[in-house]
């Protein structure tokens, strides 16, 4: 059987080398059309990110085609996208967004396939690309705690430590109820723990906000002692102060962003070349290094050391766009 | 020689060759700009408030959008809604006033200086006010409670911005200053003479108020009443800042949820939603219209007067001590927190070894931000004059003729004031993405003007329709007997005495147009950046105190734009 196999391969060696050759030679060819057409318009929600400007900053002065970022909140670029696609302005060429909203967006056919991309090789499981689109870089959501408050002992070390009566009406919380980190989490620990630890925690009364940063701040403040889920690449911003960030034992919720090439792109090589240098080791580890999980192999190895353990650690699970709303549904009906 | 037209005729008074096609031709143009830049978006969403999808995607007619309305849920949001902008428009019409007689009418110290610090807070983002009280305001370690705590010994909490008296609190900051933006040119165009004769015919001073100060100030108030009432009904920032923590929702929060908090946003019920709220404060407007039907409001004729002041004695030192603790409350506090919190690396951490310039460098260096402030003092010009210049034409044919059409024309300048922002913004996306090609406005900064203009169109209608209705008709009716012709009279008469309206009106707008983000977001394309959208940017990256500085480059702005604002109003007035 194993020999049948080894013979196999060898009879089809000279085809795949062909077919690689080929590949490579197309590839260039990509990279020359990319050049002529100069120009690259991104639609993504991922607003502000300083992270995008750097590795985007790096793919312009590597093959001089200009990089316009257009921004905007994921059901907004949403519409945008879909409105414009209607009218026939087909003016964005890659869109950059949560796997929900792109999943969504794939089903709805606001995107067209995005052809051979070499790097997509060096993608590492769970994640995967298809026809369609390439995952981008991951969020990994965790605890915050304010150090000053928290003692080293009294560290939630599971999420089920949340349930401790202790910790009653001392949770602040991005909203389970509405699309976001706060509605990742739900659906993980749904999926993990099931209804009784959400009606357990709905008991703790957690405060709601859905303004992140703010949330952030005010636990290092010193008004809640604890803020869940934290999105684990903002930590960068609050260097300094006395907060921690601490990843439970069971792992991080998490959610992908991925990238697709939006139906008649202007733009189409463009794109293709934007997301091969996405996929680069050097650009993973731009995001990695800020607290996003990379999505190719070999690049957490070589993430700044304080970064390294919290990125290391297991990924529990993430969200499924097809019974998001279902869920969010639920969210409204435990947490009043 | 001039012959004299009859004054019937001329009332309404147009150029003479005009007449005949020139109104007609005119009048049909305006309703149609009009039309375009409010009908158009309503329009849009009124069809996705009737369809089970957005413009442009198969579904089907129905009326899911409006039958979803009667949840208990959202009733719970209407009446929170109504109470809460009820509440504060109240609070905040009767602290405008006050302020208002307080600046123009009495002999009150430093109140030319008063009356442009009280309006400072309408000017501040809001987020950045927000920010700033829950820093000093929330029940666990605000700045204020921790000052109670140390001087009472006790654990108590004096205040908490996180309920409905916080979010009545923030909402106040903004509706106060603009109420008194409205009611304080008013005072000053009042004769006092009318007051002086109530008095001599026996009224106390507190009748002579009520009836003859307040009473023609009538239109004044009640637009200014009307306009932050239906403002209030949608209010986002507060709500979803210091209510939703609290599980207080409103009408805009709902709204919110439907559009941007699900996986598949309901478009069909956001836009229901705001063809209910349209419909309520419809019936405000007409409300409002009755009151003030077949009563007149005129103060400034023909007759000379001065605006003269009232002398209050040592009294004066308790109105300075209003004006003073409005300040300290509503402007010292946020906004010293903002200047703090601008050279210091993180806001509310104020320790030496995070003293930085950092923030003030990291604006002056970003590109995008020159860019953008670029557009939009771009934007803020030609929109603010362009919405005067409508809104002043409008107001004039609405109160100073009897055409034909001028109902018609002032409602559809009511319309955008009366949608949530939110929703318009959606219209106006729908509405320019779906214009043939060949019509450039759709990714250019077409579509931010004009969105601009129209939402910025009722303020000016209102702005200058309550100066216009002070303005006796007989000044006109002078000019023209004496040879001036209409346009003569319009500039000389109407805009020259009107010009103070005008003035704030413009500010107004201007400042509405640096702020304005749920339609900027939606229509903006990268060449197109503006100041909400990159202070969006910087918040979301994590930068409140970059945005602290941009928010105190725009007070600076302010500060500038009301000195040379008041400094040229008060010589006009003088040489009037």
């Amino acid at each position: 059987m194993q020999r049948r196999k080894v013979l196999g391969l060898l009879a089809a060696s000279p085809a795949i080398m062909r077919s690689a050759a080929a590949q490579t030679d197309d590839w260039g060819k990509v990279v020359d059309a990319a050049k002529k057409e100069g120009k690259l318009l991104i639609y993504t929600a991922s607003i502000g990110s300083p992270f995008h400007r750097t590795v985007i900053a790096a793919f312009e002065k590597k093959y001089d085609i200009k990089v316009d970022l257009l921004e905007a909140r994921a059901s907004e670029v949403r519409e945008r996208v879909r409105v414009e696609q209607s009218a026939g302005r087909f003016l964005g060429d890659l869109h950059h967004n949560g796997a929900t909203t792109t999943g969504l967006m794939q089903r709805d056919g606001n995107f067209q396939p995005r052809g051979f991309v070499p790097n997509v090789k060096n993608i590492e499981a769970p994640f995967e690309a298809d026809d369609i689109k390439i995952p981008a870089e991951v969020i990994s959501y965790c605890l915050l705690i304010n150090k000053n408050i928290v003692k080293p002992a009294d560290e939630p070390k599971s999420w089920k430590d949340l349930l401790d009566p202790r910790w009653t009406g001392k949770i602040l919380s991005d909203d389970y109820r509405a699309l976001g980190g706060g509605a990742v989490f739900f659906v993980v620990m749904q999926n993990t723990f099931g209804r009784d630890f959400h009606e357990k925690l709905a008991a703790q009364k957690p405060s709601f906000s859905r303004d992140i940063q703010n949330s952030e701040r005010r636990t290092a403040r010193g008004e809640f002692p604890l803020y869940l889920p934290f999105s684990l690449q903002n930590l960068n911003n609050l260097k300094g102060l006395p907060v921690k960030a601490i990843v439970p034992v069971e792992g991080r919720p998490y959610i992908r962003f991925d990238l697709s090439t939006l139906k008649n792109a202007p733009h189409p090589n463009a794109a293709r070349l934007f997301m091969n240098h996405y996929l680069e080791i050097d650009s993973q580890l731009v995001f990695a290094n800020a607290g996003y999980n990379p999505v190719v192999k070999d690049v957490v190895e070589k993430t700044l050391p304080e970064i390294r353990p919290l990125l290391a650690t297991k990924a529990m699970g993430t969200t499924d766009f097809t019974k998001q709303d279902a869920m969010l549904a639920l969210a409204k009906e435990i947490y009043k | 020689m001039t012959v004299a037209v009859p004054l019937a005729e001329q009332s309404a008074a147009f150029p003479r060759g005009l007449a005949r096609y020139g109104r007609p031709a005119g009048i049909a143009l305006l309703i149609l700009g009009l039309g375009f830049l409010t009908l158009y978006p309503m329009a849009m969403l009124l069809y996705g408030s009737l369809h089970s999808t957005p413009p442009g995607m198969a579904g089907e007619f129905n009326l899911d959008g409006y039958a979803n309305l009667a949840s208990e849920e959202n009733l719970q949001a209407l009446i929170n809604t109504a109470a809460l902008s009820l509440v504060k428009t109240v609070l905040s019409l009767a602290l405008a006033i006050l302020l208002a007689w307080i600046v123009a009418r009495t002999d009150t110290p430093g109140r030319g200086v008063l009356e442009v610090l009280i309006t400072l807070p309408f000017f501040i983002p809001p987020i950045l006010t927000a920010t700033a009280w829950a820093m000093l305001g929330n029940a666990q370690v605000g700045t204020i409670n921790l000052a109670w705590r140390w001087l009472t010994g006790g654990e108590s909490t004096l205040v908490d911005v996180y309920s409905y008296g916080g979010i009545v609190w923030h909402m106040m900051q903004y509706s106060t200053p603009f109420i008194f933006l409205f009611v304080v040119d008013a005072f000053r165009a009042m004769d006092p003479s009318l007051e002086e004769s109530s008095r001599m015919s026996g009224a106390t001073r507190w009748q002579t108020f009520w009836r003859i100060t307040f009473g023609l100030m009538l239109p004044v108030t009640t637009s200014a009443f009307l306009l932050s009432f239906i403002r209030g009904m949608e209010s986002f920032e507060s709500a979803v800042f210091f209510g939703t923590p609290v599980g207080i929702k409103v009408l805009t929060t709902q709204i919110f949820d439907l559009i941007t908090q699900r996986a598949q946003p309901d478009y069909q019920a956001a836009t229901a939603m705001g063809f209910a709220t349209l419909a309520l404060m419809f019936l405000l407007l007409v409300l409002q219209s009755r009151m003030l039907r077949g009563k007149s409001f005129t103060t400034v004729t023909g007759k000379a007067y001065s605006p003269n002041v009232t002398r209050l004695g040592w009294m004066r030192w308790v109105t300075f001590a209003i004006c003073v603790a409005f300040f300290v409350l509503t402007v010292a506090l946020p906004v010293g927190q903002l200047i703090l919190s601008s050279f210091f690396q993180f806001f509310g951490f104020y320790q030496l070894d995070m003293l930085t310039f950092d923030h003030y460098r990291s604006v002056w260096e970003n590109r995008q931000f020159w860019g953008a402030f670029g557009n939009t003092l771009l934007l803020g010009f030609l929109g603010a004059t362009a919405t005067m210049v409508l809104g002043g034409i409008v107001a004039y044919i609405t109160t100073r003729t009897t055409w034909r059409g001028r109902r018609l024309i002032d409602i559809l300048a009511w319309l955008p004031w009366m949608m949530p922002g939110m929703v318009l913004g959606i219209g106006f996306l729908w509405g320019f993405a779906i214009l043939p090609h060949a019509i450039p406005i759709y990714g250019t900064l077409w579509a931010l003007l004009l969105a601009y203009v129209a939402l910025g169109t009722p303020v000016a209608v209102r702005v200058t329709s309550g100066a216009y209705a002070q303005i006796a008709k007989d000044l006109e009716e002078c000019s023209r007997v004496h040879g001036a012709g209409w346009w003569q009279t319009l500039g000389r008469i109407l805009v020259a005495l009107a010009w103070p309206a005008f003035a704030v009106g413009w500010v107004l707008i201007f400042f509405g147009i640096m702020r304005e983000l749920s339609a900027s977001i939606l229509l903006y394309v990268p060449d197109t950046e503006v100041l909400s959208v990159v202070m969006l940017k910087m918040w979301n990256g994590g930068k409140p105190e970059a945005v602290s500085v941009i928010g105190l480059v725009m007070l600076a702005m302010v500060l500038i734009f009301r000195w040379v604002q008041l400094r040229f109003i008060k010589r006009r007035i003088s040489t009037l």
